[in-house]
């Protein structure tokens, strides 16, 4: 890709920031705590309104500029899950909204999802239904000029910090694909109630927590498209999820393949460079291609969706191709890096334990296949 | 071969292999009825926009424009209508 002077500048801005934004990495991740400072820096650089309109307070850049600078956020920020944050804020609210809210949801709403004064989450998964995204079980019961929400979602990103709530509940028939409708819900109506954070082995920084609904009344204005769209919202969401929150992962992946050359050429045992073993070798060599192709497919895909053309395929072999490069990239720096690699000090067993997680969210590696598979026919 | 029967028989080959395209209703709720799950959805869309030449922006809107072999019909012809009107 080559990218022009002002899209340089937006990556720029982000990545001077990134030391500043990784300082006590170890600590945080250890003590599992929303950076809250870091999070106002972030914002004040105007990263979380980038795809966003500016009448709303966005930078009014595109898909693919958007994801460059996210790039940049991963290649030189250490705390990956204030990056997750970041791309969850952004993609969980702004994304539904501006291609499906009413221009009154889009007026109250969207100056806050892009400045970050709202912090963004979606609710999509239940105890007892991931995978079975059709299954769920929370309900939408229309009352008048509202509907009723009752059920309980879980494993929801930014939910412990999260001002504002996409909520995706059941409207219709169990099982059909127009049963679910998506909702807007602030934090403090009555019958929403968020629970405490989720330990979990990555992305400590970025809180999970489950959320309840309690017959809570939301107004009939704060639906997110037509009743029974939630599937396709949901669709169009994730296509954004993934581009942005695995673009991070491969910022993140060339800046760990650039510290595994770097060492291979230093660290020297039986009297030579590491580097200079091939199985060493090969395994930087197995990263490089990793981290090449999760972005080709990326931002290919992202090019097509901008153009208009069916990713329905390409996201999941995206998705698929970058999480799972993740997590062997990141598994071959801990091999490379020895017992160094195994200590928290170095942060390289933290990229492992961070690149777990993409392979669950956004729909597992299993599931990818699946909708592949019947992309298929099969 | 008509819009419909065209719409009729991917959805018998691909959803219904048992159902002779003749006895499916054109007005049955395909959505409700089990016949098209949301795997199923995503691959018609993706078929309807890829042989009908429509793009995915307008046909991802609302799983309502797929709920039957009518409305599907529907949604083509007027795709069709606005992308003369905007040539
Ligand atoms: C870090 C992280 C962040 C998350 N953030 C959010 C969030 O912000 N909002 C939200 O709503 N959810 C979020 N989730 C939840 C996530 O979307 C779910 O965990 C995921 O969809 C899987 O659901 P599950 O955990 O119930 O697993 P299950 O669906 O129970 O799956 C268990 C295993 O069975 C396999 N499996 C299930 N069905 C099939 C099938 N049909 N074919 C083959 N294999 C199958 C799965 O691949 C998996 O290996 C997050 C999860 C993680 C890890």
């Amino acid at each position: 890709m080559r990218w022009n002077d002002d899209q340089q500048a937006l990556h720029d801005a982000i990545t001077e920031l990134g030391d500043l934004l990784s300082e006590n990495r170890a600590e945080r991740d250890a003590a599992a705590v929303f950076p809250r400072a870091n999070w106002d820096r972030v914002r004040a650089t105007g990263l979380l309104g980038l795809p966003f309109p500016d009448r709303w307070g966005g930078l009014d850049q595109d898909l693919l500029t958007t994801m460059y600078v996210l790039e940049g956020l991963g290649h030189s920020c250490r705390d990956s899950g204030l990056s997750f944050s970041v791309s969850t804020h952004m993609v969980s609210v702004g994304v539904p909204l501006l291609r499906f809210g009413s221009a009154a949801l889009k007026e109250r709403y969207l100056p806050k999802v892009c400045d970050g004064s709202a912090i963004g989450a979606h609710a999509i998964t239940e105890p007892d239904n991931g995978s079975d995204i059709m299954g769920m079980r929370t309900t939408a019961v229309r009352d008048g000029d509202e509907y009723v929400l009752t059920g309980g979602k879980t494993f929801v990103s930014n939910a412990p910090v999260a001002d504002l709530f996409v909520v995706y509940a059941r409207t219709g028939k169990a099982g059909s694909p127009n049963a679910i409708t998506a909702f807007l819900v602030e934090r403090d109506t009555p019958g929403l109630s968020v629970g405490t954070p989720i330990g979990k082995m990555g992305l400590r920084t970025s809180p999970f927590s489950e959320v309840s609904l309690d017959g809570c009344r939301v107004p009939a204005t704060n639906r997110i498209g037509g009743e029974g769209a939630g599937f396709l919202v949901l669709d169009h969401v994730m296509k954004w999820e993934i581009l942005c929150s695995f673009i991070i992962n491969v910022g993140e992946m060339q800046h760990r393949l650039e510290r595994c050359v770097e060492y291979a050429t230093t660290r020297e045992q039986f009297g030579q460079p590491i580097g200079s073993y091939q199985s060493v070798s090969n395994r930087i060599v197995d990263m490089k291609i990793a981290v090449e192709t999760s972005r080709k497919w990326l931002y290919d895909t992202a090019d097509k969706l901008q153009r208009g053309e069916n990713v329905t395929t390409d996201i999941a072999i995206a998705k698929l191709t970058a999480s799972e490069g993740n997590v062997s990239s990141a598994l071959a720096a801990v091999q490379i890096f020895g017992g160094y690699g195994y200590t928290t000090e170095y942060g390289i067993e933290q990229g492992l334990r961070d690149a777990v997680g993409g392979t669950i969210y956004s729909g597992t590696s299993d599931v990818q296949r699946q909708r592949i598979a019947r992309m298929l026919g099969i | 071969m008509s819009t419909e029967v065209e719409i009729k028989s991917f959805i018998v080959r691909n959803f219904a292999p048992d159902v002779p395209p003749d006895q499916l209703e054109p007005d049955l709720n395909l959505l409700d009825s089990g016949v098209v799950d949301s795997l199923g959805l995503l691959r018609l869309i993706a078929w309807v926009g890829e042989r009908f030449d429509i793009a995915v922006e307008e046909a991802d809107i609302s799983p309502d424009n797929f709920r039957s072999v009518d409305a599907i019909a529907a949604f083509v012809a007027d795709a069709r209508r606005n992308s003369e009107v905007a040539r």
